[in-house]
């Protein structure tokens, strides 16, 4: 049978907001609130945090052990140990970006924080910083426990840091790039394991890449971190300058392939995000 | 831009004025990449600011898809969305800051945090700053009955308890229009009658714009002052609560109630007989009501003892099965 409504008593809306605009500031407070909710997200569970962290110096150790037949060879470790922290950085820095958002895609609230003023990418970023927090955290575990293991130390070198920042942000850019295909395909999961298990064999986290056969070496090459591990420990064990490094086109290299990267990952979040609206795939697959 | 509503002076369900309709739709398309027929076809709508807008329609009609074009989470192919006057395409950034919602099928907040620790970051990401947001949660939780379980993880509330943090979420930067995709669904009871107490507040006591999704029929009727009915991607009506059930009034139903059994006589068309208990009730649709008594003058001529007649008034739910169950308006 027939209720109706009472008489509806309209009063007057609130005055309408339309005062946010892009600016830098905006941007990054937006940037903050979901570096701070991604945080809290990953801390609500730490246990999956300190599992990773055993298994990353375990399987190091564990790994130069069996390629050493037995021993640990000291000489080996440190520029191993270069490459390892840049694997360690990729793998669960994209594992953590692509399953947080495979898992918020298939929950709803990837779509809800879509409803902001704020572009999308704003929110990307604010994602790419927590995940690459989480990357550091195991990167840094991963290289000081076997460094305090076997008592070998790298050494320190301030010209080192300009490809290893390269190398940051060749992970940086591959991490964008996994979640520029989790927005539009959940099957991202077997692409991680592809990739990080290549970079894992080939960027010289097992032997130092110039232990490879030319022919592998050079496709090891094409695998993000692999170009900037090689700079980096040109840099800091075979005693060359930038400068050396620049002229026998190491670091050039490293420069295109990270610069491509870069705009290679935002063209595809980019296309992939216009699709996703356009197919209604925002908030699902 | 500026909207002002206010209620029109006369008595029954006013319907709100408005220089500028909260939500306008117009022309609104949308075909999925491979679909042979769009899943909205030429839309157009237009709700009043202050307003609870029913959007109704069978599983698939369009509701969702049409909400998700409101919600700038979906591109239409053709056609305008309005949100309070700002283009949900073209103005991105203002559009979005009209608007709150709650999706169906969704969970809308991040189980993982606590409900103060949602609703402070969906207020950030509405543009709010930290102090102002952290003053509205207050006032929401508190309003929802939820403040005392605030830092909690969402994950462990009531399926009612988190539909309300959602719904709080939605409220957080206090916008004028909100858009909610099955607000009740999967709730008990007590949880729906909380959440609709919620939309009838917005509405009546906030000034709020609320466009509603929903198959249960009785939280349009409580609720909703308008009503759209979609069905295969095209709006089949689009009026007051009111004028829909009276329209389909004209087509009213009779009930007469007889003691013991029906006498021997033939019943005019579309009218049926059912023995319960005792009675025997003949109901029926007539076209003129004067079809009617002259079955209750020949009952009586039989000797019927006709112990009531009836006018059978249509609810919600038969108006909306009958539309969505009739020819196709294409």
């Amino acid at each position: 049978m027939t209720s109706t409504a009472s008489p509806a008593v309209v009063r007057p809306v609130q005055p309408v907001r339309t005062d946010w605009k892009l600016t830098p500031l905006s941007a990054l407070r937006i940037l903050r609130a979901e570096v701070r909710k991604g945080l809290l997200s990953q801390l609500a569970h730490p246990m999956g945090h300190i599992i990773m962290l055993v298994i990353s110096t375990v399987l190091y150790l564990g790994m130069q052990y069996v390629m050493g037949q037995g021993t640990l060879r000291r000489e080996l470790i440190p520029q191993t140990l270069v490459a390892i922290s840049g694997y360690w950085f990729l793998h669960y820095g994209s594992l953590v970006m692509v399953a947080d958002l495979v898992e918020e895609k298939r929950g709803g609230t990837y779509a809800q924080s879509q409803m902001s003023p704020a572009p999308p990418w704003v929110f990307m970023l604010g994602r790419l910083v927590t995940a690459s927090l989480a990357g550091l955290a195991v990167a840094v575990v991963a290289t000081l426990v076997p460094m305090l293991v076997t008592g070998v130390t790298i050494p320190l070198n301030a010209a080192a840091l300009v490809p290893y920042a390269l190398v940051v942000v060749n992970v940086l850019a591959f991490t964008f790039v996994l979640a520029a295909v989790a927005v539009s395909s959940p099957m991202v999961g077997a692409l991680h394991s592809l990739f990080t298990s290549l970079v894992i064999l080939l960027n010289g986290s097992m032997m130092p890449l110039a232990l490879y056969p030319d022919w592998l070496a050079v496709v090891a090459r094409f695998l993000p971190t692999t170009l900037g591990v090689e700079a980096t420990t040109k840099v800091l064990f075979d005693g060359k300058s930038l400068g050396d490094i620049w002229s026998e086109g190491t670091l050039p290299w490293l420069l295109a392939y990270t610069l491509a990267l870069v705009l290679f990952g935002g063209w595809l979040f980019s296309r992939n995000h216009r699709r996703a609206v356009r197919d209604g795939r925002l908030g699902q697959y | 831009m500026s909207t002002q509503t206010q209620a029109p002076a006369g008595s029954g369900r006013p319907e709100a004025v408005t220089t500028t309709p909260a939500i306008e739709i117009s022309g609104l398309t949308k075909t999925y990449g491979g679909a042979d027929t769009p899943s909205v076809d030429n839309v157009s709508l237009s709700v009043p600011a202050g307003t609870v807008f029913g959007f109704l329609g069978p599983n698939g009609a369009g509701k969702t898809t049409t909400i998700k074009i409101l919600s700038g989470l979906l591109a239409a192919s053709s056609g305008k969305t309005l949100l309070n006057g700002y283009d949900v395409t073209r103005q991105r950034a203002a559009a979005m800051q009209q608007f709150g919602a709650v999706l169906e099928g969704s969970r809308n907040v991040y189980w993982t945090l606590s409900a103060w620790q949602n609703l402070l970051y969906f207020g950030r990401l509405k543009g709010m700053t930290a102090a102002h947001a952290a003053a509205r949660a207050e006032e929401l939780l508190k309003g929802l009955d939820l403040w005392e379980r605030r830092e909690e993880s969402v994950g462990g509330y009531s399926r009612g308890m988190q539909q309300k943090v959602a719904v709080a979420a939605a409220l957080i930067a206090d916008p004028p229009i909100v858009l909610l995709d099955e607000p009740t669904i999967g709730l008990d009871v007590e949880a729906t009658r909380t959440v609709m107490e919620w939309i009838r507040t917005l509405s009546r006591e906030r000034g709020k714009t609320v466009l509603l999704t929903t198959h249960q029929m009785n939280v349009v009727e409580e609720l909703c002052d308008r009503v759209a009915v979609i069905r295969k991607g095209k709006v089949i009506a689009d009026m007051s609560t009111d004028q829909l059930l009276s329209q389909f009034r004209e087509r009213d139903a009779y009930e007469v109630r007889i003691e013991g059994d029906l006498p021997e006589l033939s019943l005019p068309p579309n009218f049926t007989a059912r023995r319960v208990d005792d009675t025997t009730i003949v109901s029926g649709r007539v076209s003129d009501p004067q079809e009617v008594y002259t079955l209750v003058d020949r009952l009586r001529d039989q000797r019927a003892v006709v112990q009531s007649l009836a006018q059978v008034q249509p609810d919600l739910e038969d108006v909306f099965m009958g539309l969505i169950k009739g020819p196709a308006h294409d």
